[in-house]
């Protein structure tokens, strides 16, 4: 199916690092997105406020004792990635031109993020992203318009249809999610191999 | 490229250096609507040669009876705006383009501040009435010499109310941009038209204050600068022209007789751009268009703008 | 000029055809023997008399029955129409510029009348007839873009202009060949243009968005793609391909040239004035394989043209099970003979 494309669609991920120039510094991460936080505070710190949210989650070590030594102040650690994107949500509203957002999680949490940041006027190429912990894909069925969580594999079941998808390597941010297509429609039930590639 | 032929129906003297034209249709049709920020080009036939020149369009938007112009005196120039102001009268008829917008309002911020200072107003003016028909917050300041130079500053009161700020340089009256841009909420974009100067210093500042790239607008068109006289050769129309020292190159190939892309002619889009095949000189861009690295690559250049110092310029047209 | 409409269907039982007037006018897309992808634009101008670009927007006997289809559509898939918040003037603009032309270059069959922003619209071949404020959505049943999509032929981006590129920020999709629009909305041109062909040569789409970036307002360009459906399907939509998926195991020595269609999109590009936006116009053609075959030109033209398609390309316009009995049976129209450049039928 894949064969004859090329794809540029997919987001490209960064290690976070400081902006120099800015009026302050809001971090928001969740699971392995704390190791980032870890990992940007080993730069030189920027003389602006700065402002760290963080929630672990099932599948991650939690860094949360580790963030409350190494961040200095404005740190606040959330019981789960919703309340994360819901604080965000209530802090916005009162910050200026100049704030600089970093993200670092998942993809999903990452594109969670975004969209409501986008809310409020910022951009997703404004933002500084790292993606985290794991490769596992939301997939869109573009079917039934259903999204399917953390599938690791190149052809997943659709959690609402139960169609068998294939991951195409196109990506919507405004989903947070790829775009999953009836694998056998022109033969049904005769399935590719599934392979784990988005371990 | 398609034309309009329009045909002056008022001048207004409306500062010492400041005229406002209005043109309607030679058909006595209606105009195509645009968007606030476009410009359009006229074409002036002076002393036998074409000058096109570009001007913000600065009525509202939604007016389709007639389009707006405002002409700045500009006595060291190549003439056009000297002629605008002394030849030009009720009744001459020119050819203008379709309008061109490449200083759009952006449609999904959250607040818009503008700022003006001198003749940079008028691509502000069509904005305005955008903003004010969508509800949109903003704000305009709008700061020039002395208040005799403050054209529209009367009419923009009546339209943009406390919207509206004025910074009276003869008052001793200055824009403070670090208290404007310290404190914009999120989502804010700032539009900047008005001399060189005061376009870099706001991009300074916004930057200083972390504001990001794609947040920042700003409109300059510029006027070819006069040069010493050069050579070049076309490549496909297999013909060599001499560049005049007043003339500039677009112009130099389009009075050869051949037929070059163009649309803003102020090296700001990047439609006119050239492949350069060889040279043996130094090439001097004057654009906004090509990047450092284009530029220094020596493999395009901006016609409509840039110049060069040379025997041989083997161009791709 | 007075066109009469046919009673067709673009799916179930799929009565369509295409008259011989119809076959003699079908923007057959091959002009020499080899194809290769590219961007191809031309300035969307007055085209011939009686051809599909004799006007901005083309008419044709197909009118009627493909805005039922539409219709169908849209109300088994809302999502099939979409337009982010910002895109308002973008809608109108669109509406102005469909019901004028329509108005202009159709008079029999519509009208448009205009007292300042008191407007009056009535399309004949639909039984359509409203007064509305132009600018006030609340005098209109629908939005303005969803209201003249269901009233023109073919589908449409409106494309928003920043950040030195295009975003597709609204659409009107019920025939595309293969693309989502619930999924592609408020992509950016290279998002959007993620897949490709990668035979497509390098830089070619970044040259285009730079084109298109500068595209002016009274100056409209268009190009011509194409692909290939079974069946004169016009909702070849991903959403729908468990549907129609299917459809390409049906196709058998015997069937191959009546359910083998060949499917060309006229698209169209046009600057919008108000919003700065473009309006992205993909118009589609359906005629099958005996169709084409009534002039031994296309059928001599085709055969060649598929039987060189690079390998990618089957792929990518997905004709990789039918291609060979597609390219069998035109086989026997082809002598050998050289044929002139162009795309005409004679």
């Amino acid at each position: 199916m894949e064969r004859g494309y090329w794809i540029r669609s997919k987001p490209v991920y960064t290690s976070l690092v400081w902006h120099d120039k800015a009026t302050s510094h809001l971090l928001v991460a969740q699971g392995d997105g704390g190791m980032a936080v870890l990992k940007i505070f080993q730069l030189m710190h920027p003389k602006q406020p700065i402002t760290v949210l963080y929630a672990c989650n099932l599948n991650s070590k939690d860094y949360a004792k580790t963030l409350k030594k190494v961040v200095p102040e404005g740190l606040q650690i959330l019981n789960s990635e919703e309340d994360v994107l819901l604080t965000l949500n209530n802090i916005l509203p009162n910050m200026s031109m100049g704030m600089r957002l970093y993200v670092a999680g998942s993809e999903g949490f990452i594109w969670a993020a975004s969209e409501c940041a986008k809310k409020f006027g910022i951009e997703d190429t404004d933002i500084m992203k790292e993606l985290t912990g794991t490769l596992a894909r939301s997939v869109y069925c573009v079917h039934c318009k259903a999204t399917t969580h953390d599938i690791t594999t190149n052809i997943g079941k659709c959690c609402g249809c139960e169609r068998m998808l294939f991951v195409r390597d196109h990506f919507s941010r405004r989903l947070g999610a790829y775009m999953g297509l009836m694998v056998d429609a022109e033969s049904p039930g005769i399935l590719p191999e599934i392979e784990e590639i988005y371990p | 490229m398609s034309t309009i032929d329009v045909k002056v129906s008022a001048i207004e003297q409306v500062t010492p250096l400041v005229k406002h034209f209005t043109f309607v249709k030679e058909d006595g049709t209606v105009f195509p609507a645009f968007s606030g920020g476009s410009h359009v080009v006229i074409s002036l036939n002076i002393g036998g040669r074409i000058h096109r020149n570009p001007y913000s369009l600065m009525g509202s938007p939604e007016d389709t009876s007639a389009y707006h112009i405002s002409v700045r005196r500009q006595e060291r120039s190549r003439g056009g705006s000297v002629y605008m102001h002394e030849n030009v009268t009720v009744g001459m008829p020119f050819k203008i383009t379709y309008p061109v917008n490449l200083f759009s309002l952006a449609k999904k911020a959250r607040k818009h501040i503008l700022i003006a200072g001198g003749i940079g107003i008028t691509p502000f003016m069509s904005q305005i009435a955008d903003l004010e028909r969508l509800g949109a917050d903003y704000e305009l300041h709008y700061a020039f010499r002395a208040p005799e130079h403050g054209a529209f500053a009367e009419r923009l009161k009546k339209t943009c109310g406390n919207k509206l700020h004025c910074y009276v340089d003869s008052l001793g009256e200055r824009l403070d941009l670090s208290v404007l841009m310290g404190n914009q909420p999120l989502g804010t974009h700032l539009y900047v038209c008005g001399p060189n100067p005061m376009v870099v210093s706001v991009f300074e500042v916004a930057r200083n204050f972390g504001w990001p790239e794609n947040h920042i607008h700003s409109e300059q068109f510029l006027a070819p600068p006069i040069g010493e006289p050069f050579k070049i050769q076309l490549a496909r129309s297999k013909k060599e022209i001499l560049v005049p020292a007043e003339m500039s190159m677009l112009e130099a190939i389009e009075a050869a007789g051949v037929e070059a892309d163009f649309l803003c002619r102020g090296g700001a889009c990047g439609r006119c751009e050239l492949q350069i095949l060889e040279t043996d000189g130094a090439l001097l861009h004057n654009d906004h268009f090509l990047t450092d690295a284009e530029k220094a690559s020596g493999k395009k250049i901006m016609p409509c703008v840039s110049r060069a110092k040379c025997e041989r310029l083997l161009l791709d047209i | 000029m007075t066109l009469v409409f046919k009673q067709e269907t673009f799916r179930d039982d799929y009565r369509y055809s295409n008259s011989p007037s119809g076959i003699k006018r079908f923007p057959f897309p091959f002009a020499e023997d080899q194809y290769m992808y590219s961007v191809n634009i031309e300035p969307h101008g007055k085209g011939k008399q009686g051809s599909v670009n004799e006007f901005a927007f083309d008419v044709d006997e197909h009118y009627v029955a493909e805005c039922i289809d539409k219709g169908i559509t849209l109300e088994q898939d809302p999502g099939r129409y979409e337009s982010l918040p910002h895109m308002m003037d973008a809608q109108w603009d669109f509406l102005e510029l469909t019901m004028e032309s329509h108005a202009q270059d159709y008079p029999d069959h519509f009208t448009l009348k205009k007292n300042g922003l008191n407007w009056n619209w009535e399309n004949k071949p639909l039984g359509i007839k409203d007064s509305f404020v132009f600018g006030d959505c609340s005098t209109l049943p629908m939005d303005p873009f969803e209201y003249m999509g269901r009233q023109v032929q073919g589908d449409f981006v409106l494309l928003d202009q920043r950040d030195e590129t295009l975003y597709a920020d609204a659409g009107f999709i019920t025939s595309q060949a293969d693309w989502s629009l619930a999924f592609n909305i408020g992509m950016s041109w290279k998002e959007w243009h993620g897949p490709v062909p990668r035979v497509t040569e390098l830089g070619v789409m970044d040259r285009a968005l730079k084109y298109l970036m500068n595209l002016q307002l009274g100056s409209p360009v268009r190009r011509l793609n194409w692909t290939m459906t079974i069946n004169p399907r016009l909702d070849t939509s991903p959403e729908n391909y468990p549907f129609w998926g299917g459809d390409r195991n049906k196709v058998n020595k015997e069937n191959v040239s009546d359910l083998v269609h060949l499917r060309v999109e006229l698209q169209a590009l046009f600057r919008l004035p108000r919003s700065n936006g473009i309006v992205f116009v993909i118009r589609c053609y359906l005629i099958n394989l005996k169709e084409i075959a009534t002039y031994p030109r296309w059928s001599k033209r085709l055969h060649r043209v598929l039987k060189g398609l690079h390998p990618d390309l089957i792929e990518y316009k997905g004709l990789t099970k039918f291609h060979p009995l597609a390219v069998d049976w035109l086989s026997k129209f082809d002598d050998g003979a050289t044929i002139e450049l162009g795309t005409q039928p004679e």
